[in-house]
């Protein structure tokens, strides 16, 4: 167990020090934080904009981070050699390999619980700016608040890791990221609504649920290819695989204040676990008929 | 298989292959090697004589072509054969994001070590490699001594049987590889076998008990450093070849 925690914790803090998770994930926050800004767009509903833009911004930025993330910290341990010297002591290669894709996972969590917490608080704060602009008809007013979120969600962050960075000598880009999954718990336990969160975290988690699949596709790929071959592969799967995504309309299920089906749940998770359980078994073949030169 | 043996080939021999399976180079062809308990081994030979291919059948991280390895009497796949083990690779090889604290840590929590034993034993290792000042600073900007003295430490923080050093002198200047020589004779007195590459003959002939010179994938030569009568360089040379200084007379003109 403290073999894998070690490998775990190692990969999660290499996948959350990379500069593109940062990016990705302000980028993510900055969406979902400015999206209640566009109260001209409502499409019907004060919060779906908000919504939408949350639900985006975990399918894409999670697949991104998944996918960079995974290929980049495999063929780094691969091509450097730390893979050999962890080898080479009192750990499988079995191990070594699902140990890393936790970690691979534990960062993508973070990225999406960061980016959930936000798109709560910011739906949330839709909700209430909607039934203020309905009373007093004026939306103007609520551009403020929404820009003061926006800034502080995704710039105070960086700015006190920064500061801690300069004075402290702590990591800028990790402690960037926990800044502002800080921040996002703060905002969402300020303005907590539980119907909204029961409403909305099943629909987040079938959002972020694409990610584990190409998290564990590209670990496969990356422990037997190459990183061009590799990323291509991933590619070719997630072509095949993205037009089941039509199967779940999440902004339409959620739409008027309703929940999405059980169904959908059910659906996905028999969709996912045969298939990253496939990819997690051809990643441990992979890596234990090669050679580690 | 002697009971004294920590470490065994017979007749290993390790061929590379391309993509289609054709084979490219015999790196290691038909070797038998024995580095028994509590010795100082030296694996010798040029550059490409397969020490390090021979140095990664044993650790597992190679399959041998034919042949059987053997590591404390198990097959080295096993993790209970491995755990036995500490590695310092020829190249430091280390996570560049890791301070060089965490990184001890990191190989100290591999080692199994629980969290207050682990962090004694960075305390210690670090100042045994005279990094406590910049124990703090990320691994990724050190000078390749100072990653060459985080990687030894690293090597040493699960206390193992067998300490496997390739090319452990590698990129130091004159007083680190004094100091290393000195540990690696520290570690022999206190019984731990070590089994080392190098082809810096002086280290060798510092430091082993006993040394195979490697050629082409074969071993030419094996026995004790005391036996040879002569000096390890003069062995060497006779063994695997001398320079042509004609050739290189000429070359220069």
């Amino acid at each position: 167990m403290r073999r894998g925690r070690a490998i775990a914790c190692a990969t999660a803090f290499e996948i959350l020090g990379e500069p593109l998770v940062l990016l990705v994930l302000v980028g993510s926050v900055a969406l979902a934080a400015l999206a209640p800004a566009l109260h001209y767009h409502q499409f019907g509903e004060p919060s779906r904009m908000a919504r939408d833009a949350g639900l985006s911004a975990l399918l894409i930025g999670g697949a991104v981070i998944a996918f960079s993330g995974t290929l980049r910290t495999f063929r780094r341990e691969l091509e450097s050699g730390t893979a050999q010297v962890a080898l080479a002591l009192s750990v499988s290669r079995r191990a070594f390999f699902l140990w890393k894709c936790l970690g691979c996972a534990t960062a993508c969590g973070a990225f999406a619980v960061t980016v959930s917490l936000v798109s709560l608080t910011v739906v949330r704060g839709a909700e209430i700016g909607g039934a203020i602009a309905a009373e007093h008809g004026d939306v103007a007013r609520l551009w403020g608040p929404s820009l003061a979120l926006a800034v502080s969600a995704a710039v105070a962050p960086l700015l006190a890791a920064a500061a801690l960075n300069r004075f402290a000598r702590f990591r800028f880009v990790v402690t960037s990221n926990a800044l502002s999954a800080a921040v996002a718990l703060c905002g969402a336990a300020y303005r907590f609504d539980a119907s909204l969160a029961a409403r909305l975290l099943p629909a987040m988690a079938l959002a972020a649920m694409p990610s584990l699949f190409i998290l564990s596709a590209t670990a496969a790929f990356a422990v037997r290819f190459k990183s061009n071959a590799a990323a291509s592969l991933v590619a070719l799967v997630a072509a095949a695989a993205l037009p089941a995504l039509g199967n779940y309309c999440l902004s339409d299920a959620l739409a008027d204040g309703a929940s999405i089906p059980w169904s959908y749940f059910a659906m996905a998770s028999l969709a996912l676990v045969p298939a990253v359980a496939a990819a997690l078994a051809a990643g441990v073949a992979f890596i234990n008929e090669r050679d580690l030169q | 298989m002697n009971d004294d043996a920590v470490v065994s080939l017979e007749g290993v021999t390790k061929r590379f292959r391309d993509f289609w399976l054709r084979p490219i180079v015999a790196a290691v062809d038909g070797l038998d090697l024995t580095v028994r308990r509590g010795e100082v081994f030296g694996l010798l030979g040029p550059n490409g004589s397969g020490k390090s291919t021979t140095i990664k059948m044993i650790l597992g991280l190679l399959a041998p072509t034919s042949g059987k390895v053997r590591l404390f009497g198990l097959s080295p796949r096993t993790v209970a054969a491995r755990a036995r083990l500490g590695y310092l690779p020829e190249l430091s090889y280390l996570h560049p994001f890791l301070t060089a604290r965490e990184t001890i840590m990191y190989y100290a929590g591999l080692c199994n070590l629980d969290r207050a034993c682990a962090a004694s034993r960075t305390r210690e290792l670090l100042a045994m490699v005279k990094l406590e000042d910049v124990a703090s600073r990320p691994v990724g900007g050190f000078s390749k001594g100072m990653a060459r003295r985080v990687a030894l430490a690293s090597a040493l923080v699960g206390r193992p049987e067998l300490l496997v050093l390739d090319e452990p002198t590698s990129g130091l200047d004159p007083v680190s590889t004094k100091e290393v020589k000195t540990l690696v004779k520290a570690l022999a007195r206190s019984g731990m076998t070590v089994l080392m590459t190098s082809h810096l003959l002086a280290d060798a002939e510092d430091v082993c008990d006993r040394v195979m010179i490697l050629n082409r994938g074969k071993s030419v030569a094996e026995g004790r450093v005391a036996d040879l009568g002569e000096s390890l360089e003069d062995f060497f040379l006779a063994k695997v070849g001398n320079v042509d200084e004609f050739v290189l007379a000429d070359f220069l003109s």
